[in-house]
């Protein structure tokens, strides 16, 4: 049994990381974002057998992921929202070329440059594909210094396992807060089966080429067509999220990531009020956990979403609840944290508007 | 201190006390004022970064945009108004790491765009990352066991492909680096004035004393139209060389070339649309 460890949260990321067999790591700086960088150049530094660039430009940084990524190691990149739109074209590319890297964005107030305070605005870019063409990333939205490391690992093993970009979305605050950890084991990178795709020399054997040129429109169907079944796949295989005294509730909160933690605050005031609100938490924003909004909307009718920007996460609550329920909102953008009484009082309000039943 | 019109008056300034961008504050202030420019007909671009934050405290017109995107913010503002003098602004991350592909490209397409850089060798606004022009051997938290990366010459790669102005200048003294913001406004076509810059709280290797001990001003014998000479003078090992070490005054502006201004210097959005030459167009376009 490993020991409980007292970390920063980009520091868990970058331990987790490492600890998940990533040996490549290439980032720009950018705040409120560096710590996780310093924890990687001094990791790779100190590992030795590891690689750590810093990049003159996001850009760079995320195509020296794909280069690493194609010759078959984990990769790793990470950066703050304005730094996460120059990644896009990058992405795009790992998706249409179905090269696992793991991506982390530490969201911060915009659009433009903003500001470096928590903010959840980048919920449409991250998980409605981001860059151009018709694809999906799997996005993973923790909420604790213990999630944080155990979903940087999961992060490595979907990349892989699906052949695709992971993205963690966390932002300045779970960051910066310390919180205890128990970090899994570490991998032993020599145990990983090997890569049929990637390029690794091609002595005795047909060249291997990756490109994602498909002028032919038949052969960028059939691409298209795989993608959409392995997003079918994912769909079905790894929704995740956390049900907070649902049970008998008779309103829900739906929010993730530091809103969701705020949110759990106020769900516990409204409690010791009687009222029977419940949380639902996802944890991969894609695939949206939809069937437990689907099974909860048969005894629940007053849903309100909370989120860290001016509502974007509401387009799948209400996609997932296909008209069923009201769907109230309630978000603070630009770097503002709403305190659990203010989300308490909203509660409250709607709660008693709509005449529920307390306990 | 005596007030100039680009003067912003008692205000907060974000830079720490010592730092060398105060100093290139005051230079380019007093250029502007001693070139008699008007604050109405003048643009300051920058991106993101501490030297960035200077068109905040200079009373003119400020777009204060992108990390690395300041120049071709500033070559669109240019080549829409002419009558503009546009200056980019920003530190040597945002000029040579971020936006250095921006760099090149304004080297070779010469807007009448003056581009200072602040060369302090270090990332500053993002608490002490190396940077371009940082040394070999720089360490900081991120480049652990020291910079290998050999540091980005601006001077010798803007004189390799004929830019049309090249200067370096240092923060500390700042009459002549006020001087050469002169020389590089009022040239036309692109400028390019790297200027050395202390950074007090990241930059502990670079520090004031050591720009004073390995600095020194080009001779008056230096003749900045020969291009030989200067890229010599750009590459040669020790002390950095300060002054003008070159400038080309036959290459055609950019905006000369463009067509718009072939006749009228008269800025885009001023223009009325010549309906009559449109139909010509659509007419051509037209099949059978
Ligand atoms: C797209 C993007 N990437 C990264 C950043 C973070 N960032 C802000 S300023 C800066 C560089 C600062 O260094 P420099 O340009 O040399 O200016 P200095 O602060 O040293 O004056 C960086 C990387 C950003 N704001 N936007």
């Amino acid at each position: 049994m490993s020991k409980k460890v007292l970390m920063r949260g980009s520091q868990a990321i970058g331990e987790a990381a490492v600890r998940a067999g990533c040996r490549f790591y290439a980032g720009y700086p950018i705040t409120p974002q560096n710590e996780l960088t310093e924890y990687m150049a001094e990791a790779m530094d100190g590992l030795n057998d590891g690689t750590f660039i810093q990049a003159e430009s996001e850009l760079a940084a995320i195509n020296m992921v794909i280069g690493a990524s194609m010759a078959g190691a984990r990769a790793m990149t990470s950066s703050s929202s304005p730094g996460i739109s120059l990644k896009q074209e990058g992405i795009s590319f790992l998706a249409a070329q179905e090269l696992p890297a793991v991506i982390v964005n530490t969201m911060r107030g915009g659009p433009g440059l903003g500001n470096i305070a928590p903010s959840q605005s980048d919920y449409f870019q991250a998980t409605r594909g981001g860059g151009h063409g018709d694809y999906r990333t799997i996005v993973l939205a923790p909420a604790s210094g213990q999630e944080l490391a155990d979903l940087t690992r999961t992060a490595f093993e979907y990349a892989d396992k699906y052949r695709s970009p992971v993205l963690i979305l966390g932002d300045g605050m779970m960051g910066q807060m310390m919180e205890p950890i128990v970090f899994p084991e570490p991998i032993d990178v020599r145990t990983f089966s090997p890569k049929s795709w990637i390029l690794d020399g091609a002595k005795g054997r047909p060249s291997r080429i990756i490109l994602s040129l498909l002028l032919n429109p038949p052969e960028q169907e059939d691409l298209n067509w795989r993608l959409a079944r392995k997003y079918e796949i994912i769909t079905r295989e790894i929704p995740m999220s956390e049900s907070y005294m649902t049970s008998d509730a008779n309103m829900i909160v739906i929010a993730y990531g530091t809103a969701a933690r705020i949110a759990k605050g106020a769900v516990k005031r409204v409690r010791e009020l009687g009222l029977k609100v419940g949380l639902l938490r996802p944890i991969t924003l894609w695939p949206f956990p939809n069937r437990p909004l689907k099974e909860l909307s048969r005894h629940v009718r007053e849903f309100l979403v909370f989120e860290m920007n001016m509502g974007q996460m509401i387009d799948d609550v209400k996609l997932a609840l296909e008209g069923r329920g009201n769907v109230h909102f309630y978000g603070r953008p630009g770097g503002i944290i709403s305190t659990p009484d203010e989300i308490a009082k909203t509660i409250n309000s709607i709660y008693h508007r709509q005449h529920l039943e307390e306990d | 201190m005596k007030r100039v019109p680009f003067d912003m008056g008692d205000i907060d300034i974000a830079w720490c006390p010592g730092c060398g961008n105060f100093k290139i504050l005051d230079a380019l202030k007093q250029a502007l004022t001693e070139l008699d420019l008007d604050p109405e007909k003048l643009v300051i671009v920058s991106g993101i970064g501490q030297a960035a934050k200077m068109p905040h405290y200079v009373r003119t017109n400020v777009f204060n945009g992108l990390h690395g995107r300041a120049i071709p913010a500033a070559t669109g503002i240019k080549t829409a108004n002419p009558e503009l003098t546009v200056i980019a602004e920003g530190g040597d991350g945002d000029m040579y790491g971020e936006g250095g592909n921006h760099f090149l490209h304004a080297i070779r397409r010469n807007s009448d765009i003056t581009n200072i850089v602040h060369n302090n060798m270090v990332y500053a606004l993002t608490k002490g990352q190396a940077s371009p022009t940082s040394t070999i051997g720089f360490t900081t938290p991120v480049q652990v066991g020291g910079v290998t990366e050999e540091p980005f010459n601006a001077i010798a790669v803007a004189i390799a492909q004929d830019a049309s102005f090249v200067a370096r200048a240092f923060s500390g003294d700042e009459d002549q680096t006020k001087d050469i913001i002169k020389e590089a406004i009022a040239h036309r076509g692109y400028a390019l004035v790297d200027i050395l810059q202390n950074c007090v709280s990241f930059n502990k290797v670079n520090t004031y004393q050591w720009f004073k001990e390995n600095t020194y001003y080009l001779e008056d014998s230096h003749d900045p139209l020969n291009r030989i000479e200067a890229f010599k003078r750009a590459t040669e090992e020790g002390k950095l060389p300060l002054g003008i070490f070159y400038r080309n005054p036959d290459k055609p502006c950019f905006e000369d070339t463009v067509p718009a201004y072939h006749t009228s210097r008269t800025p885009l959005f001023k223009r009325k649309v010549d309906v009559r030459k449109l139909q010509v167009l659509i007419d051509s376009k037209r099949s059978g």
